[in-house]
């Protein structure tokens, strides 16, 4: 976690991660002809992307603004980005060509990778106080 | 003495498997307040100390994935009674 | 002996899983309130400590985007409920 000060740089690199990830299903369901499971991966990875930019966009503009106001505008934001889910959930399930839990694991996919870059940084920084004791 | 054919029971029961499926994903209110809660003190205690903060947002991750646990149950518990009832 | 018809069975069914979809969204509240409760926090953070503003964001996206995530789990049961996916 070097470019904690710059939000854009961290995102860049979660969103980088991702994409490697995803790169194993995208690749396997390819392989395999399984075209609605692929659609529907990328399908799910696309909006969670586009809601991660959203996402950052909304806490730029409530920075700026008095606290009780700040919390209210994350709320009603959350409540919209909660139908926007809603919608795509809704027509993943509705439409043939997509596969409805493979949109669902691919909006999960940069949860995930958050997750797993926080655990190999904890395991980084305990081998390295263990390292340090030792030298 | 009224009796119910074995239709109307596995009828009855399911509705009450599915309804039960829906009342327990409202277990996902927690996990929500938690985490915003912690990501709040985080945020907090980043500005208190900066130098901190790749110690701190890793311990907030880490907090927020073990809170997530209750929230993946109630999930768990609604797809065993949605599939398998 | 009591008998539904398959009609009232298949009326029973639906309309159990319709409200028990109904009742899981209300979990979407709670990610509502604790990614407000972060947001405030954030916000008097950055007044207090304008040079650590970069770190305090990406505590609070990273927090965000982990908090987020029970919403979407009862989402996805209430869709299954809807549909029988």
């Amino acid at each position: 976690m070097k470019d904690i000060n710059d939000p854009q740089k961290v995102q860049i690199k979660i969103l980088k991660i991702t994409y490697l990830f995803s790169l194993f299903p995208i690749i396997s369901s390819l392989i395999a002809g399984e075209y609605d499971i692929l659609f529907g991966f990328i399908f799910g990875l696309v909006i969670a992307t586009l809601l991660l930019r959203l996402k950052y966009n909304n806490i730029i503009r409530a920075l700026s603004m008095e606290e009780e106001s700040a919390e209210k505008f994350i709320r009603n934001r959350y409540f919209i980005e909660y139908a926007l889910y809603f919608a795509v959930l809704f027509s993943a399930a509705r439409n043939a060509n997509l596969d409805f839990l493979a949109a669902a694991v691919g909006l999960f996919m940069i949860k995930f990778v958050v997750i797993l870059w926080s655990v190999v940084d904890l395991l980084k920084d305990t081998f390295q106080s263990k390292f340090d004791e030792y030298k | 003495m009224v009796e119910f054919s074995p239709e109307v029971i596995d009828t009855v029961i399911r509705a009450a498997a599915l309804l039960g499926a829906g009342f327990a994903m409202i277990a996902g209110i927690g996990p929500g307040i938690g985490q915003g809660y912690a990501a709040g003190k985080a945020v907090e205690s980043v500005a208190r100390d900066p130098e901190a903060r790749g110690n701190i947002i890793t311990t907030m991750l880490l907090g927020q994935a073990v809170a997530e646990s209750t929230g993946i149950y109630s999930l768990v518990i609604a797809i065993v009674l949605i599939f398998t009832i | 002996m009591i008998d539904f018809s398959p009609e009232v069975a298949d009326t029973v069914i639906t309309t159990a899983s319709y409200i028990a979809a109904g009742a899981a969204l209300i979990a979407g509240v709670g990610p509502g309130i604790g990614m407000g409760f972060a947001a405030g926090k954030a916000t008097s953070a950055v007044r207090r400590q304008p040079q650590a503003r970069g770190s305090i964001i990406t505590t609070m996206l990273l927090g965000q985007v982990i908090s987020g995530s029970t919403g979407i789990y009862s989402l996805v049961i209430a869709i299954f409920l809807i549909f029988g996916v």
